[in-house]
């Protein structure tokens, strides 16, 4: 099996005036030849596509149907849950402060990205604004923090949080991803990209750096800002192995947490564990469903660097 | 999605990242803001991660049980001699191994070909076939652990009872010595393959047509095109997510093997990343995961610069 880039057949070619006459020949040649022998047909594509987003949807619909069937039915292998009750959320609300959970999640989540951005912005702007002394090794710090797995770094902040009295509070959370390195590293990709003239033209009308940053540099780069607020927001919502450390013990701060002592103490009500885990994921989907454009953004910019 | 380009590597960036007029022109004293504008960033990452990197060292030459009242006893080379010769590390390296194997299948090999086809998909269907392929990597890892235990469940899950009405009995998969780890690998794979799809999308879109073009005005068939010129002009892309895959699929893998089966059946499913875990959290032997993390740091930035040297020698830029 092969694959023409769908352009070969669909786009003019770009040929210069006096060499238009001999290639025409070969192009329809091989245009034929491509469609003969190589292109596959899109109903293949389609078809692969359909099988492939079926099985990465079904997991989550299945979450979801599980949570709306009767509780008798949980274990029912109906592809539609009928009739729908509501039952599993009433339980999920009477035995955790679901709630209040989802709330403070959001709050971590929040705090985490928007001081990632706040910092991420200065860094940046000093890299892409400035040539210094020291910039390279300054820059190669970021870059080389990279190279340290979390677990390698885990035991002695633990350690510290711990001595500032921030285990088991979601401070404690927050504190250690107030920076984040990759923030940096995408927001001086965006500044440098930023066109030289407006700042000229902004520093010869008197203003400082601070001045362009807050009233040039800043409102025109709100889609950039967007797009990588919501994903450091979605990473630090996601986020798992730090939140589980902080609170060891059973507790019902975040949803990770509380989410992983309900599945353990309830057992087989799938019901109920469904309906829990699809309320962690709903402000997520939410979030996916109406900024979708920034999300698939700031994902593919930190995909391309 | 239009508007993205492939860059060059960013640390080859960052060492020829050239001066630009107005830098130039204050040139002449060294100037104090940019410092000033960075240094919340170095510090907090000079707390965060480089103090904690050190001390991680420190550790690894002392015995500690993490607790605050309890002193530190030198004891030299002796915890990096008990790492090392233990069972746990062996499984834990065979299965790390496996672990990257397997997820390199599901972040690079598999997108690329899902990519490839959509091309031949039009417009709106691909951006909604996108689109839908990419919810899992949303999914909150604990939702997506539980989802997946109760698909998998012996008892009423959707998997097994399908499996068997074709005659086929999978059991618990989870809490089988050889299945598990293939049960980890599925789930995490399903949460990645969203994410490689969307940037070797990106990768392709960001391919001048043009070449395509010439070569098959010179007479190359699709395959050759492919093999030649869009597998080579992706090759950043590739790079980027074979990175991504090494660097990030500990914490990716983490929240699965701690809810699903903490390590086990019988070391199993363990990686290097949860071993630390373990050696830090359950066995409270802070030296040893001082001298575990220590070793483990050495290697993965020996990988990881490999790769990146590996990189510059084979990525081919559309300059």
């Amino acid at each position: 099996m092969a694959f023409v880039p769908v352009a070969d057949i669909t786009l003019p070619v770009r040929t210069t005036a006096t060499a238009t006459r001999s290639h025409d020949h070969a192009r329809s040649t091989v245009k034929t030849a491509s469609r003969r022998h190589i292109r596959v047909p899109a109903v293949v594509g389609h078809i692969v596509l359909i099988v492939v987003a079926f099985a990465s949807i079904f997991p989550i619909y299945w979450m979801f149907a599980t949570a709306f069937r009767q509780p008798v039915d949980a274990s029912s292998q109906t592809i539609f849950p009928w009739p729908i009750s509501l039952d599993s959320f009433t339980t999920v609300w009477q035995q955790i402060p679901i709630l209040s959970m989802i709330g403070n999640t959001f709050v971590m989540a929040l705090s985490v990205a928007a001081c990632q951005l706040v910092i991420a912005i200065l860094a940046a702007y000093g890299f892409s604004m400035w040539q210094f002394p020291g910039k390279n090794v300054l820059f190669l710090f970021f870059i080389g923090s990279w190279l340290v797995p979390f677990q390698v770094t885990m035991i002695p902040n633990y350690v510290l949080i711990s001595q500032l009295g921030l285990l088991g509070t979601i401070a404690g959370v927050i504190v250690p991803n107030i920076c984040s390195a990759f923030a940096v590293m995408l927001m001086r990709q965006h500044m440098q990209s930023f066109p030289r003239e407006l700042i000229d033209a902004a520093h010869m009308d008197g203003r400082n750096s601070w001045g362009i940053l807050l009233r040039v540099v800043l409102p025109n780069m709100r889609p950039a800002l967007a797009a990588l607020g919501i994903m450091l927001f979605i990473e630090a919502w996601n986020n798992y192995l730090w939140p589980a450390l902080i609170f060891q013990h059973q507790s019902n701060a975040l949803v990770q947490v509380g989410i992983r002592s309900f599945l353990g103490s309830e057992g087989d009500n799938w019901g109920a564990i469904m309906a829990a885990s699809g309320l962690a994921c709903l402000p997520i989907f939410l979030i996916y469903l109406f900024l979708q454009r920034y999300i698939v953004d700031g994902f593919v910019r930190s995909g391309l660097r | 999605m239009t508007d993205v380009r492939p860059a060059p590597a960013a640390a080859a960036e960052a060492l020829t990242d050239a001066g630009v007029s107005p830098a130039r022109r204050r040139r002449r004293r060294v100037p104090i803001a940019p410092y000033l504008y960075v240094l919340p960033a170095l510090i907090l990452l000079g707390v965060w991660i480089y103090r904690p990197l050190l001390q991680t060292f420190q550790l690894s030459f002392y015995s500690w049980n993490l607790l605050p009242t309890q002193p530190l006893t030198p004891v030299g080379l002796q915890n990096y001699v008990s790492v090392v010769s233990s069972q746990q590390l062996r499984d834990a390296l065979v299965n790390t191994g496996i672990y990257i194997g397997a997820f390199l299948v599901f972040s690079v090999v598999l997108p690329i070909a899902i990519a490839l086809l959509s091309r031949q998909v039009g417009g709106r269907a691909k951006t909604v076939y996108q689109a839908i392929i990419f919810v899992p990597f949303l999914v909150t890892p604990v939702a997506a652990a539980a989802v997946w235990r109760w698909l998998l469940s012996d008892s009423g899950g959707a998997i097994p009872t399908v499996l068997q009405n074709f005659g086929i009995d999978i059991g618990d998969v989870l809490r089988s010595p050889t299945g598990a780890i293939w049960a980890i690998i599925l789930i995490v794979g399903w949460q990645m393959l969203g994410f490689g799809v969307l940037v070797v999308s990106a990768g392709i879109a960001g391919i001048n047509p043009d070449y395509a073009h010439a070569a098959s005005i010179d007479g190359a068939g699709g395959w050759t095109i492919l093999r030649r010129i869009t597998l080579p002009l992706l090759s950043p892309t590739i790079v980027f997510l074979v990175l991504m895959t090494i660097l990030l699929s500990a914490q990716w893998t983490y929240p699965m093997i701690d809810i699903l089966t903490q390590g086990g059946p019988s070391d199993s499913t363990t990686n290097l990343y949860y071993l630390l875990y373990q050696i830090g959290f359950q066995n409270f032997d802070a030296g040893s995961a001082g001298a575990a993390g220590t070793l483990f740091f050495i290697a993965f930035s020996l990988l990881a610069l490999g790769l990146v040297t590996l990189s510059d020698r084979l990525s081919f830029y559309d300059n």
